[in-house]
């Protein structure tokens, strides 16, 4: 009960965290989606009916930019839609002729073998984002990837800064998850819970597990329960 | 480390080679991160350099490391550090060349970065910029044993690197689409994520440092004319094993 409890008030501060991001940016609405196999995925929110729309539209039909950027795992940014979709997703096109969609932009959330989701973002008026107006889409994307993977790997505290996963300077750590990958035959995800989870409870950081995984101080064999 | 410089007629070919592979790996379906490889390693040689590495904008105001001339682990630190001090931070903040022939001059400057590099055996240190129009979207980062400036005919030809991987990156359509550029640093730098957690998984399987790891997926991927990337992917995932990349290793590297 209280995991779920947890789960909910997670979910609650993602809403918050992208309505502040559709309130300072100019784009008019977004949604979260999350990825829950190869080949599935789910909407956790939309800020309004045309972001769920947008969604929906794609994941039935099969093709459009946020169906793409989920396919490729790579990011589809279309500042024209009217012009972009006609040639590109025409049936998508005919779709959404009616609804007030200028631009769309789609993010992967990954942190790289390990799929976790989507932030797809649209506006009424097409147009693309200012450098300043990227970097912070860019960071709230960060959070909100963060946020997705510690649900995803199940919580161990709230100060394990997964969300540093996703930046720079971790190079050591996603080496350390190739290797209990290859040392226990498990998957990324559960690697990296795996070596989190023996951070929190030997009281050390991430970083200096993963540290002493890649230079052989620390066997991956140790990490497997 | 190349131990000597190259006389000027073996420099000369080997500049042209280089700019002949880096423009034959520029066709539809190329591998980014490769070419970025291949050309810190020309880096290198050409330039007689200890290290050479490439640092990217995150777009967030960071900066990551996409490539590295060796896998050491002190070498990947002493780029990690440079996300908050240091040559390649100065060079992509000013858009301008930072030119060090001299690093324990600097220790000033860089409190952190200077006396870690020196400690590591550097003396010099060179950061061009990769630029694009009014944005700098990355930089070219040399080492070196020795202290003393590159030569101005040195520093043409890693400008001229410098902007061949840029080209490299960002294709030709890239110019035009601003929103492209986003594309393609997210997509490169998720990418090395990828590689880094490859190559844990066979440094683990085949008892291999980090370094002879990235060879193994490199020689794979090249003689399967395959995406590092995508290999890298299937294997983490476990859609090809490691045996498979262990076996097939014939040469242990092919710089």
């Amino acid at each position: 009960m209280a995991a779920l409890r947890d789960r909910e008030s997670k979910l609650d501060t993602l809403a918050r965290v992208i309505r502040a991001c559709v309130d300072v940016l100019p784009v008019d609405g977004a949604s979260i989606s999350v990825m829950s196999g190869p080949r599935e995925r789910e909407t956790l929110y939309a800020s309004d009916e045309i972001a769920a729309q947008i969604e929906d539209v794609q994941f039935s039909l099969g093709e459009g930019p946020c169906f793409e950027a989920f396919a490729t795992r790579r990011p589809v940014l279309v500042p024209d839609l009217p012009q972009a979709s006609v040639l590109a997703w025409p049936v998508f096109a005919t779709a959404v002729h009616d609804l007030p969609i200028g631009a769309i932009f789609a993010f992967p959330l990954q942190a790289g073998a390990i799929g976790i989701g989507a932030v797809d973002l649209y506006r009424r008026r097409p147009g693309w984002l200012s450098g300043a107006e990227l970097s912070v889409a860019l960071e709230v994307i960060d959070i909100v990837g963060a946020v997705l993977l510690g649900l995803l790997l199940g919580e161990v505290d709230d100060t394990d800064g997964l969300r540093g996963v996703l930046s720079p300077g971790r190079e050591q750590v996603h080496q350390a998850t190739g290797m209990l990958i290859a040392a226990l035959s498990i998957t990324a995800e559960e690697a990296l819970a795996r070596l989190r989870g023996h951070a929190f409870v030997m009281g050390r950081s991430l970083d200096e597990v993963a540290k002493d995984i890649v230079s052989r101080r620390l066997s991956p064999l140790d990490l497997g329960t | 480390m190349s131990g000597r410089a190259p006389s000027r007629t073996e420099r000369e070919s080997r500049l042209l080679q280089a700019f002949v592979q880096l423009a034959d790996t520029l066709v539809d379906d190329y591998d980014v991160v490769d070419v970025l490889h291949r050309l810190v390693d020309h880096c290198v040689q050409l330039l007689d350099a200890t290290a050479a590495g490439l640092m990217l904008s995150d777009q967030r105001g960071g900066l990551r490391v996409v490539a590295y001339s060796s896998a050491q682990t002190h070498m990947l630190e002493l780029f990690q550090l440079q996300a908050s001090e240091g040559p390649c931070l100065d060079c992509v903040t000013t858009g301008e060349p930072v030119l060090v022939g001299d690093l324990s001059a600097e220790t000033g400057r860089w409190p952190r970065f200077a006396p870690r590099a020196i400690a590591d055996g550097f003396a010099s240190v060179h950061a061009v910029p990769m630029r694009l129009r009014r944005e700098t979207i990355g930089t070219l980062n040399l080492f070196r044993h020795e202290t003393g400036l590159l030569s101005d005919e040195d520093l043409l030809v890693v400008r001229a690197l410098a902007d061949t991987a840029t080209i490299g990156i960002l294709q030709e359509r890239a110019i035009r689409r601003s929103e492209v550029v986003t594309e393609q640093l997210q997509t490169a730098l998720n990418s090395r994520v990828v590689i880094e957690q490859a190559k844990g998984v066979l440094a683990f399987a085949g008892d291999l440092e980090m370094e002879e790891a990235f060879h193994a997926l490199r020689g794979y991927a090249r003689n399967g004319g395959r995406r590092l990337a995508d290999v890298a992917r299937e294997l983490v995932v476990g859609e090809l094993r490691p045996e498979d990349l262990l076996t097939a290793r014939h040469r242990p590297t092919d710089v």
